[in-house]
């Protein structure tokens, strides 16, 4: 190409780099020049849906709609849509309020629940839902046919391990009654404090019998499916949306403001992020936000971040030695230094955490953290046979494929090395890998991490009883699991907690488990989106939420002073 | 033709039982099981479970259960999913993944095809060399970057499309933009290079010798020919598109094959991984096999036999 060629071709090429500036220019700014200076305040459009419809990220595809197999967050969320249990959850402090029952009696000893069904409650078909099915739904869970992934939550019934392990075939031996069609009784084999939690959850929601006998498995199906929450099913598309309509047959229709949900499957935090910049949707629920995002929105008046029931630790695999000695774990567990993890590493947006149950229990107050104490590590390594870290086995921290995962595994193998001298290498897997590896204790020291079922310690305490499935450490202590046991029996709260006190202090102790970091939720919900709030288990009822067009005015009177 | 063609469809035969059976016993060989699950599955549901679809016959009984099966395109129901069957999945994420590449197909011959001829005919002129520039970048701009750029831009700058989803018209068009991208490049390129050789062949110099007008003769005489290049490579370009693509459906969250496959994989979902490889199998042979026959069609000298 000549000189005289190309300087033909520069006004074409100015006014496309002008063109590109100003497209990257409006990316950057996008509120910026808005009229309305408030809105830089919020992170992306403000403009409420056209219909009055509550639209939102549900995250990965739910495996599926049936509420008694479920098992898993969008599942769940899916099932809180369509189904009302006995009690319903607050939408904040998710202590039980009235749901289908209207009231309840529990008998002195704590073993038996008497519920009230409101009257003239009905199916979404017209049906009316009596105490009958209620005990239909509940032994469904149990019987072993149904396969469900949740039924352990209901073996505080009497008899309800044995009838789901297949030991015990007669089902009218359950404790589970129903004396007349508005009365449903519960008998419980021990005094179980968290039983009005679940009775919110899903697993003990009632499905309809009519339905499920005439369709089989496919009765969850649009056109088929029979609910009794406040929304109905309207369609389906797998990894795609769900779409609900209010459901006139719930019995506080009137207090339904939503005339439906729009509820989408999508799994890249990024897209989903983009989505509520765009206003595509109006709520991107805790967990869908890139970590390395975080620190950005969290100026945004949308944010909303709060404490959340799950901790994130290490599990150590007690039968490898030398992880079979308590003092080579406590070694690893005095030598993390959890509070530099939280603040350089997560950037102050999840807590340091030096125990296994999280916070926010009531009536539970834990034992005290396990300290950064790097001299008192390398005494108990030195007892254990390891003075300065000699002859120590090279040995491998495991994690599942992710950014996040790595980086605090860096963290803590330089902190191992550094403090105690041993050789530390990491390793990471893809999911189904990384689950097998850890269920059948082929690793040393395996990223763990658990979230609350229900508001009760014994939630996260019963992990680390011999032989529970979610153990995954090979650690057994008889100590433990009798104070377990002991306070499964106790009806008194003060004492309850005092023994799952003295129970966690002797598992941090030992050590199977080394706590890193406390969960937080992170949200972003826009300002016209009403009756969605933080919750400590992320558990959201959504029946009461509304669309608040006219969200401006009813703004404090000093932000908008801000202008 | 007649035999040819029945020969290459007998041929589809032996080919998708030996895809079958290694991906069969391929995937079984992967870690894990589909049933595994962060929390801890009971055992007597996990045995529930993996009775109901058989899991625990002899692995040589479930192979041949899955081979009688699969002979009649029914694969059982997904693991992962245990509410639907594997076929309907397929078929509901194959019409998202197919209408979204028919799209991005049809843009990118639309437009790769006449910045192709384009180029040839003023080659080494400007045109040309803005032709292959862009096809340059079209072809190096991976699609991970491309999509999130257009995003930036239209999405959360402007405001005017939709950053992911498939919902209506407009949701459409930029993982159409972006799917078609490399595409259209390609498209350009070949095209370029098939007209160059034939615009130098004996017969196009009588088409001109014989006074028609250029267009006539770039149109009507080189563009049949010059193009045969991208009609080889849009069979097996068809197969792959058609089929989804992983990266975009993922960054726009379009429910997909592409998408559904990947996810199928990790999750270790059997039926549904050897659904969706056996009826891609099947698709690409089929479409080899129509871009043979297409191409006797185009080119005179070309025979099948």
């Amino acid at each position: 190409m000549t000189a005289q060629s190309r300087s033909h071709a520069r006004p074409g090429v100015r006014l496309a780099a002008a063109l590109v500036l100003a497209l990257a220019a409006a990316a950057c700014a996008p509120e910026r020049d808005a009229r309305d200076a408030r809105d830089a305040r919020w992170f992306g459009s403000i403009r409420p849906p056209a219909a009055n419809v509550l639209r939102f990220n549900n995250g990965t595809e739910p495996e599926t709609t049936d509420p008694s197999v479920m098992s898993g967050q969008p599942d769940g969320m899916i099932a809180r849509i369509l189904f009302e249990g006995l009690t319903e959850y607050d939408p904040q402090t998710l202590l039980p309020v009235p749901g289908q029952a209207y009231r309840w009696e529990t008998s002195a000893d704590g073993l038996t629940y008497t519920f009230h069904l409101r009257p003239n409650l009905v199916w979404s078909d017209g049906s009316p839902l009596t105490a009958h099915d209620f005990v239909w739904s509940w032994r469904r869970v149990l019987s072993p046919s149904t396969a469900s992934r949740a039924a352990a939550l209901m073996y505080p019934i009497v008899n309800a391990e044995a009838f789901n392990k297949g030991t015990l075939a007669d089902s009218t031996r359950l404790g589970l009654a129903a004396p007349d069609d508005s009365t449903f009784v519960v008998t419980l084999r021990a005094p179980t404090p968290w039983l009005l939690f679940l009775t919110s959850y899903y697993t003990f929601v009632p499905v309809p019998r009519a339905c499920i006998e005439k369709h089989g498995a496919r009765w969850t199906e649009p056109g088929k499916i029979v609910n009794n929450g406040a929304f109905s099913l309207v369609s389906h598309r797998q990894n795609a949306k769900y779409v609900f309509a209010k459901n006139p047959k719930y019995w506080a229709a009137s207090e339904v403001k939503l005339d439906g949900i729009e509820a989408y499957c999508v799994d890249d935090l990024n897209t989903s992020t983009n989505l509520y910049k765009a206003g595509v949707i109006d709520w991107n629920p805790s967990g869908y936000i890139p970590s390395p995002f975080l620190p950005y929105v969290r100026g945004f008046a949308d944010y909303t971040t709060g404490e959340f029931q799950a901790t994130y630790f290490y599990g150590v695999n007690c039968t490898r030695p030398p992880f079979d000695d308590p003092r080579v774990r406590r070694a690893l567990n005095m030598a993390i230094d959890r509070e530099a993890i939280a603040r350089d590493l997560l950037k102050g947006t999840r807590r340091a955490w030096g125990r296994l149950t999280p916070s926010g229990y009531p009536g539970y107050d834990g034992p005290p953290h396990v300290p950064f104490a790097p001299d008192s590590a390398r005494a108990e390594l030195a007892r254990a046979g390891f003075p300065g870290g000699r002859g120590f086995p090279k040995f491998t921290i495991l994690f599942n494929t992710s950014e996040d995962h790595r980086r605090i595994a860096e963290a803590v193998q330089a902190m191992w090395k550094r403090e105690l001298n041993v050789p530390v290498e990491l390793q990471n897997m893809e999911w189904a890998s990384f689950q097998q590896a850890s269920t059948t204790l082929r690793y040393d020291v395996a990223r763990r991490s658990w979230i609350g079922d229900y508001l009760d310690p014994s939630t996260f305490l019963t992990l680390l009883t011999t032989g529970n499935g979610n153990n995954r450490s090979g650690w057994s202590d008889p100590e433990y699991d009798r104070l377990l046991r002991e306070s499964e029996r106790e009806v008194d709260p003060v004492k309850r907690a005092a023994l799952l006190r003295t129970a966690e202090a002797r598992a941090l102790a030992s050590s199977p488990f080394l706590p890193i970091y406390h969960y937080s939720t992170h949200e972003l919900i826009k300002p016209y989106v009403k009756g969605i709030f933080h919750t400590a288990l992320d558990v959201h009822p959504l029946s009461r939420v509304w669309i608040d067009r006219d969200w401006r005015q009813h703004e404090p009177i000093a932000s908008g002073a801000r202008r | 033709m007649i035999a040819f063609l029945v020969r290459r469809v007998l041929l589809v035969v032996p080919t998708l039982f030996v895809i079958g059976s290694l991906t069969f016993f391929l995937v079984r060989l992967a870690p894990g099981g589909p049933f595994q699950s962060e929390k801890d599955v009971p055992k007597a549901a996990l045995e529930q479970m993996q009775r109901a679809y058989g899991l625990d016959r002899p692995l040589g009984e479930q192979y041949v259960r899955f081979l009688s099966h699969a002979a009649v395109g029914d694969f059982g129901p997904s693991y992962k999913y245990p509410q639907r069957q594997v076929r309907d999945i397929i078929a509901e994420g194959f019409a998202v993944s197919a209408e979204l590449g028919g799209w991005a197909l049809l843009l990118a011959v639309l437009i790769g095809v006449p910045l192709g001829v384009v180029a040839a005919v003023k080659q080494n002129r400007f045109a040309d060399h803005a032709a292959m520039a862009f096809a340059l970048a079209g072809v190096s701009i991976p699609n991970f970057v491309l999509g999130p750029a257009l995003v930036l831009v239209f999405s959360l700058g402007l405001y005017w499309l939709p950053p992911a989803l498939w919902t209506g018209p407009s949701s459409r068009v930029l993982p159409v933009l972006t799917l078609a991208a490399a595409y259209v490049a390609y498209i350009a390129r070949l095209t370029r290079a098939g007209m160059l050789e034939v615009l130098g062949a004996d017969f196009v110099r009588t088409a001109r010798a014989k006074g028609l007008a250029e267009r006539t003769v770039v149109v009507r005489h080189a563009l049949r020919l010059g193009v045969l290049p991208v009609v080889s490579y849009l069979g097996p370009a068809a197969a792959r598109i058609l089929m989804g693509s992983i990266v975009v459906e993922q960054i726009f969250a379009i429910p997909g094959l592409g998408r559904q496959l990947v996810n199928a994989a990790f999750s270790r979902d059997y039926t549904l991984v050897l659904g969706i490889v056996l009826f891609y199998a099947s698709f690409l042979l089929v479409l080899n096999l129509v871009v043979d026959v297409l191409y006797t069609r185009l080119d005179p000298r070309v025979e099948l036999s």
